[in-house]
């Protein structure tokens, strides 16, 4: 597997937190870093370049290393359809990405990138000329499935994410209690559940989400 | 594995068995066994539920051996719900423990007269077939309970639940797994109704006294094994992604391609779909102290299996399988893991195929019985089935019958088997095997996706569309040749990347019976066996216009990439010509 230090997100291109949204910041454990899969499987936002390849915000924007991408991130969907190629894939503002690594199963082989029976799921296949090639900023929706959660998941947290506020409000609801015991809020330890789990959240619009880990002694 | 025994069921005086030599079957195993034995000696318009009809439990080529990964059991037989060939295969501790005693097949053949209701004791004394009435209407786990007590924890169970003896269609066959739990199901084609006929409830395979199958070169074997294992746990699927999240990691890959059928296939994707994920659901294993990382029989490397737990820790179900939560989850419009687990629980425990009856309770959402997403209404549902109510007994015999019963049009079936977890419009190819397979609807009967290492077919070039047809017809030759190994068919990702791993394979099978294997080889044996399950389907009936897809799939665009089934039926007949 290749060498997770080289995936640092730059903070140049891509941000989490670069409009002025209401902003939460969680301290936890490293051991609690599975209570956010629900969110990265989900989707957040982040701000960036866009008009240009796959390969460029991935590579580039994200600071993800060419080989991570190639070995680690075998499949690939931009706004839903599988990809083959990253260069030729662009995307546009509003775009949603999703990331995954190998899959099992015959479906899990089709879906793979340029793999072998890619022609099986033609019909969803991304197609050079499906996106626009409107260059500037804007925001792009990021999903991370399976082994990419715990290996790619901490560098978005730590650097700021955006996502609906319905969808905080949320999650923090569901917290239980043992969450809740080991977290701080915008710097300040919880101890027990908050009546209003949302902290003074908005309830619609966008906000945003910093994570910060403690290492436990 | 020498030996064949059949027991006629149906002898005047009682059950009667009779041991052979393996003869013309010598060297084969699982799938290739079953299938070619079906073919031979049953009739094909024969009653599935007649004495005509016979079931076979033939372990895999190399079971009982120290390899890993061998441990799958095949039964076959004519499948009452299709009508047509029926091969369905289960993880367990059977195949193993079956091998060891020395029978490559078993074979229940015959019905007897009355109510009665057997038990059948195989050890290395031989084969005793009991009268048991106490057994009469035992559920899966407290059949296997009450057995453990007469029988003890070091043998294998093969049992069927109250699905089975009320002869239902989507009755599953359990084996039970290393901590003898009947949770590893030969689940498709109402395999368990035949056991039903035949009035069997259990198999007791008790291989005290017996060693591990010897190999003919045991050097190269255990060092081609070595190597085996090797592949298996270097690649990310095998070594990594399925030992983490189990199968139900596809969940979001689907959903993600818009190719996971939800609402009964009126969508290809599922907004809950992140709440029943392989990775909510794995996270959720762990923190009630249940385990994402579980192997279905001893000598499994992958161990794609778990242990999930109800919220109060008390051990609930094994991990549901994608399909499975697919089945009962999207489908249905239920996104909560607990009610999904329940289901798997209550599946297993009755003895049905989680796929059939989680499309079975959709098709009957569509009808309005309950609404979809109803949590406590697929339970009630499931309750049915339990109790043999009318209303379970219809829906206990599959989607086809209950859309017929019920007036539904959209009943997702290719030859009455109810279609699994991947919407055939937006994987198009994977539409190909569905239509066309043996089996009926079946995502398993075109699943080794080894092909090209195996250069089934020549080179294919996959980036063309028209490629598919040759792809569905390479990986369904593949696929027969690997169910007949009784290998689990997950080691076909290790195999397709690591052209060493497939060696090993090979190596595993030419030292244990002292003979050259080759690519070829194995090639030849998928089209043997295939091409004896066309035979007897064809005269059984079956006819080109049976390979097709239920209309709706072509006349329905499916959102979010609004396409329809684009393969033509021309297109679809040349899947067999080789």
């Amino acid at each position: 597997m290749p060498d997770q230090s080289t995936s640092g997100i730059s903070e140049e291109f891509v941000s989490g937190n670069s409009p002025p949204l209401p902003h939460l910041i969680l301290t936890v454990p490293r051991e609690q870093l599975g209570e956010f899969f629900i969110i990265l499987q989900q989707g957040f936002t982040l701000t960036a370049r866009v008009g240009g390849s796959l390969q460029e915000l991935l590579c580039e924007q994200l600071g993800l290393s060419r080989e991570y991408v190639t070995e680690r991130i075998t499949t690939l969907f931009l706004n839903g359809k599988a990809i083959d190629n990253l260069e030729s894939a662009i995307v546009t503002d509003g775009a949603t990405v999703a990331l995954s690594a190998a899959m099992p199963g015959l479906v899990g082989a089709t879906m793979r990138r340029g793999g072998y029976y890619a022609a099986m799921r033609g019909a969803i296949t991304y197609q050079t000329g499906d996106s626009g090639t409107t260059g500037g900023y804007g925001t792009v929706r990021i999903k991370l499935f399976n082994l990419l959660l715990s290996e790619l998941g901490p560098d978005f947290l730590q650097r700021g994410i955006m996502l609906p506020a319905p969808m905080l409000n949320a999650f923090l609801k569901a917290r239980s209690t043992p969450f809740w015991e080991t977290c701080g809020v915008n710097g300040t330890p919880i101890g027990t559940r908050p009546a209003q789990a949302g902290t003074g959240l908005p309830a619609c619009g966008m906000v945003s989400l910093t994570v910060q880990f403690k290492e436990q002694p | 594995m020498d030996k064949i025994a059949r027991i006629d069921m149906g002898a005047a005086g009682g059950p009667k068995v009779t041991v052979e030599e393996v003869g013309e079957y010598a060297g084969l195993g699982g799938r290739a066994l079953t299938s070619l034995f079906i073919a031979k000696e049953v009739h094909p318009l024969a009653h599935p539920l007649g004495a005509e009809n016979k079931l076979v439990f033939a372990p895999g080529m190399l079971s009982g051996t120290t390899g890993s990964m061998t441990g799958r059991l095949s039964v076959g037989c004519k499948s009452p719900l299709t009508g047509t060939i029926k091969e369905s295969n289960a993880g367990g501790q059977a195949a193993q423990v079956l091998a060891r005693i020395g029978y490559a097949a078993v074979i229940l053949e015959g019905k007897p007269e009355g109510d009665d209701l057997y038990k059948i004791i195989i050890n290395k004394d031989g084969i005793q077939i009991v009268v048991d009435n106490s057994l009469k209407l035992l559920d899966n786990y407290p059949l296997v309970e009450k057995l453990r007590g007469e029988y003890g924890d070091k043998v294998a169970y093969i049992t069927i639940g109250t699905a089975g003896e009320r002869k239902l269609l989507a009755a599953s066959i359990a084996c039970t797994d290393p901590e003898l739990r009947p949770t590893r199901h030969c689940g498709r084609g109402g395999v368990g109704a035949v056991m039903g006929a035949k009035r069997v409830k259990a198999i007791i395979l008790d291989d005290a006294g017996m060693k591990m199958r010897a190999p003919k070169d045991p050097d190269k074997y255990r060092d081609a094994n070595r190597k085996f294992v090797e592949g298996l746990r270097k690649h990310p699927v095998t070594g990594e992604g399925l030992p983490a999240y189990g199968t139900n990691v596809l969940t979001n890959v689907l959903n993600e391609a818009g190719g996971y059928p939800t609402y009964n296939f009126k969508t290809g994707q599922f907004a809950g779909s992140a709440n029943i994920s392989g990775e909510a659901q794995a996270e959720l294993e762990v923190k009630r102290g249940g385990s994402a990382t579980h192997g279905c029989h001893r000598g499994c490397v992958i161990q794609c299996s778990g242990i999930y737990n109800d919220k109060d820790g008390h051990y609930l179900t094994k991990q549901p399988e994608y399909e499975t939560v697919w089945s009962h989850g999207g489908h249905c419009g239920i996104d909560d893991l607990d009610t999904i687990a329940r289901l798997d629980f209550m599946d297993d425990n009755i003895g049905v195929d989680t796929i059939e009856m989680g499309v079975t309770i959709g098709v009957a959402m569509d009808a309005g019985i309950i609404e979809f997403g109803d949590k406590a209404g697929a339970i009630r549902l499931m309750d049915e089935v339990g109790k043999g109510t009318p209303l379970g007994r219809v829906l206990g015999c599959g989607a086809a019958i209950t859309g017929k019963v019920f007036g539904v049009e959209r009943v997702p079936v290719v030859k009455d088997q109810a279609l699994p977890a991947y919407d055939p419009r937006a994987v198009q190819g994977i539409g190909v095997t569905y239509a066309t397979t043996t089996q009926g609807a079946d995502h398993t009967a075109g699943y080794a996706i080894a092909t090209n290492i195996l250069k089934v077919g020549g080179d294919v070039d996959p980036l063309k569309t028209e490629g598919q047809i040759e792809l569905s017809r390479n990986l369904q030759i593949a696929t027969a040749a690997i169910d007949s190994t009784g290998m689990c068919l997950f080691i076909a990702f290790a195999i397709m990347d690591q052209p060493e791993t497939f060696q090993a394979l090979l190596d595993m099978l030419g030292s244990f019976y002292g003979i050259e294997m080759t690519g070829d080889d194995v090639v030849a044996l998928g089209k043997k066996v295939l091409s004896a399950e066309r035979d007897f389907n064809k005269r059984a009936g079956f006819t080109k216009e049976h390979d097709r897809l239920p209309r709706f799939f072509y006349n329905e665009p499916i959102a979010p990439h609004n396409q329809t089934f684009m393969m033509k039926d021309e297109e679809l007949d040349e899947v067999f010509n080789w």
